[in-house]
Order: structure tokens, then sequence, then C-alpha cells
């Protein structure tokens, strides 16, 4: 077992990355092969990265040396620094891994039907095990060009499964929008590890922050790289492409498109904390966090409530919520060079931002698969069309209100939790921040008992007579999403205590990032 | 206690609410209980009553998600209009509007380095 938790940061990204290569000769011979080896490789994975978790929390950083004679030797013999490629698992980084293992289990799991009736299933198997990988490797990286590399992973990925269903036009559409978005994004992020790499000879993430000087060249880097994963997480107004591709993507990809979204928000957060945190203008670079996230809540969730496409009403919805996690961070940095502020407040807003993530992860994805429920059903995504769906679909029902409660906040679900925990932090910051995020929240409970009301309630309507309850693998992933969702509004303490703290300490221990690199013993 | 969350200026308890949640269902079931033993399922006492009236088909009673929240629109459509004016749904346009967005942030980042 302590070998297994020793290579398990590679072993993490390397078991999908196998299994997607894999899956097309299995996935020739058998369709039922295929699919198991898709499940069991997920839920391997998911038993790892819990397991490194475990190990995280008691030991501390985790760091992978790739090609070095001990994975904990990251500064080679006569070298004064790391060279090589170094994967670094700290408390934020495994708890992103953690959410992607659930959420991607849980949406190979809703495909098992979901696209049991499309063509070319080995290669959204494919596809789909590439875009884990992609996303594993963006979360635990400790190299700035390694960052680059699975994010073109992923974004690659992500637009092929977007255009997958080739029958409708609009997935064409929505992949193409995709592709140029995240084309542009990683350019962006190249050229700034260019400025990077040209002044201080370093691609090390805890190398730069140690020598980094906030020159010129290093402000344009940082605007870069801050602005080109905002335009991949989706912050209002660099949202404008985010509808149109997560709309026509299959529901589970949607899921999983969403949590790259938060790996992009993940990758601006190590960016100004660990990166830059010990020279950022932090009240600067807060206050911008601070007004992308309030453009988010307000203008993502006025455009989902006149919405008809049940799938861009999510997608607006999902825009929404990224505001949240914004504003939460954004305090917490722009107060980040005032120690007291930190104590009294900043932490805990940074809690609220980290722990809406997790919560975020949880329902959002859930949303998404309703949202795919309901068009596997009826086949159409226009909520005009819809009616008296919760005679037939009552599993679906019951858990679309679960989600709807969850995302409006409504206590006691665990979107309350950590809007609470969000709203009494920012308050001390600045009173409006908290007044803005509980009319946020109304107009969320408005526009979700819209939803309900014109495709849930009223009579049966006669074209929906024939509609039955979606299959029971489509039902069990979002069970397991919801299962998430009752686990954490019951315990919120539990897992801010395990997960959250945990997280938002590693943001602010710059020192300990670095050292972990600089100071590694082999 | 693992179910308690400490949020700085007070704390939140699920079980606390959850407690009081089935404790209300608990007297609304009483209250029901207590209520009209008469009612018979699948006869004409289930049918809507409007007024001696047609009732109109499940498709023509069904208020759909267009006609939802009307007013609110109505009030707010200059905002409407200049929400949704980026929103054209060309990447020649997305793509303006990131440049734009990076300079800016660059130019801010800039003079605020100046101080």
């Amino acid at each position: 077992m302590d070998t297994l938790i020793t290579h398990s940061a590679i072993l993490i990204i390397a078991i999908p990355l196998a299994a997607a290569f894999l899956t097309i000769p299995i996935g020739m011979a058998s369709k039922k092969a295929r699919n198991a080896l898709v499940i069991v490789s997920l839920a391997f994975v998911a038993f790892l990265v819990f397991a490194l978790a475990r190990d995280i929390s008691i030991n501390g950083i985790h760091i992978y040396t790739l090609g070095a004679t001990s994975p904990g030797l990251a500064i080679p013999t006569g070298f004064i620094v790391p060279v090589r490629i170094i994967l670094e698992v700290d408390g934020m980084s495994i708890l992103m891994g953690m959410i992607w293992s659930i959420v991607a289990l849980a949406a190979a799991i809703y495909s098992l039907s979901h696209i049991a009736k499309e063509t070319g299933q080995n290669r959204f198997y494919t596809l789909l095990l590439l875009m884990v990988t992609g996303g594993f490797g963006m979360m635990f990286t400790g190299d700035l060009f390694n960052l680059f590399v699975f994010l073109e992973i992923t974004s690659i990925s992500g637009a092929a499964l977007i255009a997958f269903r080739t029958k409708f036009a609009d997935t064409q559409e929505g992949g193409f929008k995709y592709i140029v978005v995240s084309a542009i994004a990683s350019l962006m992020v190249l050229f700034a590890i260019g400025l990077l790499y040209g002044q201080y000879n370093l691609l090390n993430i805890g190398a730069l922050a140690q020598v980094i000087q906030y020159t010129t060249p290093d402000k344009i880097a940082l605007a870069l790289l801050v602005i080109a994963f905002t335009i991949k997480a989706g912050l209002v107004p660099l949202h404008l492409w985010l509808p149109d591709a997560y709309s026509v993507a299959p529901a589970s990809i949607t899921g999983m498109l969403l949590i790259t979204s938060h790996t992009c928000m993940y990758a601006v957060f190590r960016v100004c904390f660990t990166l830059y945190g010990g020279v950022l203008d932090t009240p600067v670079v807060g206050w911008i966090i601070i007004i992308f996230g309030l453009l988010s809540m307000f203008v993502g969730v006025t455009m989902a409530l006149r919405q008809k496409d049940v799938m861009r009403f999510l997608s607006y919805h999902a825009i929404s919520q990224l505001g949240y996690m914004w504003v939460g961070v954004g305090v917490g940095l722009a107060v980040l060079g005032n120690a007291e502020l930190v104590a009294t407040f900043g932490r805990d807003a940074i809690s609220g931002g980290i722990f809406h993530i997790l919560n975020d992860a949880m329902y959002m994805p859930l949303l998404f698969f309703i949202g795919g429920a309901l068009f596997y059903c009826t086949g159409t995504r226009d909520l005009t069309k819809m009616g008296g769906l919760a005679h037939k679909l009552k599993w679906t029902t019951i858990l679309f209100i679960i989600g709807a409660l969850c995302i409006s906040g409504i206590p006691p679900f665990n979107g309350f939790s950590s809007k609470i925990l969000i709203y009494e932090s920012v308050f001390r910051f600045h009173p409006i921040l908290t007044i803005a995020g509980i009319i946020v929240s109304i107009l969320i409970l408005a526009s979700f008992i819209k939803v309900f009301h014109s495709a849930f309630m009223g009579a049966e309507l006669s074209e929906y007579k024939a509609v039955k309850e979606v299959p029971k693998s489509m039902i069990i992933a979002m069970v397991i999403l919801a299962a998430g969702i009752v686990f954490i509004t019951l315990f919120p303490s539990l897992i801010v205590d395990w997960t959250i703290h945990p997280a938002s300490d590693a943001l602010l221990n710059q020192g300990g990032y670095i050292n972990a690199v600089t100071g590694a013993i082999p | 206690m693992t179910a308690i969350l400490e949020s700085g200026y007070a704390f939140w308890n699920p079980i606390i609410l959850i407690i009081v949640f089935i404790v209300v269902m608990v007297v609304v079931y009483l209250f029901r209980r207590r209520g009209q033993k008469g009612y018979k399922k699948d006869t004409d006492q289930t049918q809507i009553f409007l007024c001696g009236e047609e009732v109109p088909e499940a498709e023509q009673r069904h208020i759909r998600a267009d006609n939802i929240y009307w007013g609110f629109f109505e009030t707010l459509k200059e905002y409407y209009n200049q929400v949704l004016r980026p929103h054209t749904g060309i990447i020649n346009d997305y793509i303006l509007w990131f440049v734009a967005v990076t300079a800016i942030s660059a130019i801010i980042l800039l003079i605020a380095g100046l101080r």
C-alpha cells in the first residue's frame, strides 16, 4: 500500500491515459468489457485519489519527481533548481482531485445509457478518459509548461466530446467555438509562460515563486494567465461561448466540462496565491476577481431566467455559481497582505469560496444530468414544449427538487452552508457583496420555480403519455451525486475541517508549497 | 460536533432544521387526519370545477415557460436589451471581448504598479 501511495500521483494520471488507449481495441472485441474497463479504471483512480488525500492530511504536501531515482528527489545532485517534471499535490489540488474523480465516475456511469444509441462509442470513452487525464494533470502538476500541456489535452478532448453527436448541427458549432476559444486561451498561457521562462529560466511553480520579481513582463504574464484561465472558466464578460458549447454536449460531458471550468478557476487561484503570492498587488487583483464574480452572478442568473432551452438555462446558472466562488476567494486575495484581516475574515471568505466549488461540483452536474434526462425522454430541450413530466419521471423529479433547492441555497441543503460562509465573511469586507449574493439567490430560486413548473408540474400532456423513467445507470449516476449532496448537507463541519480548511490553508501557505520543492529531502 | 458549522459570526446546524421540519410535518399530518373523510378517488368529486364551464384540455391549461415572469422581463426590457447585445453567437465578437478585457486588465496592473 505504501508503494501505491508513493506512486499514486502519477498513477492517477497514467491509469486513465492507459485506459483511454485500451478502450478502442477492447471495445472492438466486446462492448461490455469496454464499459467495465472504463468504470473499473475510474473507480480505482477514485480510490487512489482518496487514499492520497488521507496521506496528505497526515504527511502534508506530496511531491512526485518524474525520472528521479526517488520520487521525492526534487532537485537532482549538482543542480540548484528543479529541472525535472514535478507533480505537487497539496490540500487544494487533492480537493479538486476528489471532486474530479467523483464527477468523472458518475459521468461515465451516466453515459452507459445516455449515449447507448449513438455511434462511435469507443471513441467517446477514449476522449472521456483523455479528458479525465488532462483534468488530473492540471490539478496535480507543479510545472507551468505541463499545466499548458494538460490544458491542451482537456480542451481538445472536450471539443471533440461536445461535437460528438454529429447528427445535430448545433453540436458542431458548439465544438468549433470551444476549440477556438480554448486555442486562444492556451496560446495566451503559452505566451505568459514564455515571458516568465525568458526572465527566470524556470518552469517549476514553486521555484519560480521563490524568485519572481513582479517586473513589467511579470505583470503582463499575470494578466495573460488570469484572463486566459478566466476565459476557459467562463466568467462574465468572457462567458459568451460557454452556453453555446455546454448546452449541446451530451449531458454527462456537460457535467465534466463544468469541472474543467472549476479546474481553470483553480489555476487562477494557483497563479495568484502560489506563483505571485509573495509579490502580488493583492487589493488590485482581488478587486478584479471580485468584479468578475459580481458580474457573473448577476448576468448569469438574469440570463438564465429568460432561457427556454433547459441546457442553456443550466449553463447560465453554472456561470452565476462561479461568481459566488470568485467573490469569496477574491475577498481573501484582496486582504492577503494584511495578516489581521486574513485571520478575521479572509480565510473564511476563501474557505466559503472553495466550499462552494465542492457543493457546485455536486449539484450542478446533477442538474445537467437531469437536463440530459429530460432530453432523453422528450427529445427536446425546449421548456415551452414540456409539462406534466412529474407524472412519469418520479426519480428525476425528486432529484431535480434536491438539485434546485441546493443551488438556490435553501436550508438545510449544502448550497446554504457554503453561501452562509461566503455571506458572513464578505460582509465584513463590503456589505454590498453579501446583499448582491442574497438577491442573486432569490433570482436563482425564482428561475428554478419556473423550470419546475413548466417541465414537471401540470396535468399529464398527451405527447408524453408514452414517456418512461430514464434507465437505471442514469438514475444511479444522479443518485451518486445526490448522496454526496446529502452527506455534505448533514455534516458540513466535517467536510470543512477535513477538506476545505486544508485547501484554503494550502493557498495561503505559499512558503509550504515552495519548500516542498526547493527544500525537499530525498 | 461534525454537523455544526462555525461561520465566524454564528453557527449553522442542519440537524436542528431537519428535526424542526420533521416536527412540522408530523403536525401537518395530524391536522390532515382530522379532515373530510368523504373523499373518493377517481370519481366526479376529484374533477376540476370551473363554475360549470367546459374545462380545457391539459395542453391548453398548462402555463408554458415563455409565459412565466412576463412582467419581470417587461420591466427589465432595457436591461435585457443591453445585456443581450454582446450575445451575438459570432465567435469573432467573442474574441474581441477577450482581447479588450486582457488589455484592460494588463493596463490596470501596470498603472497600479506605478503607485
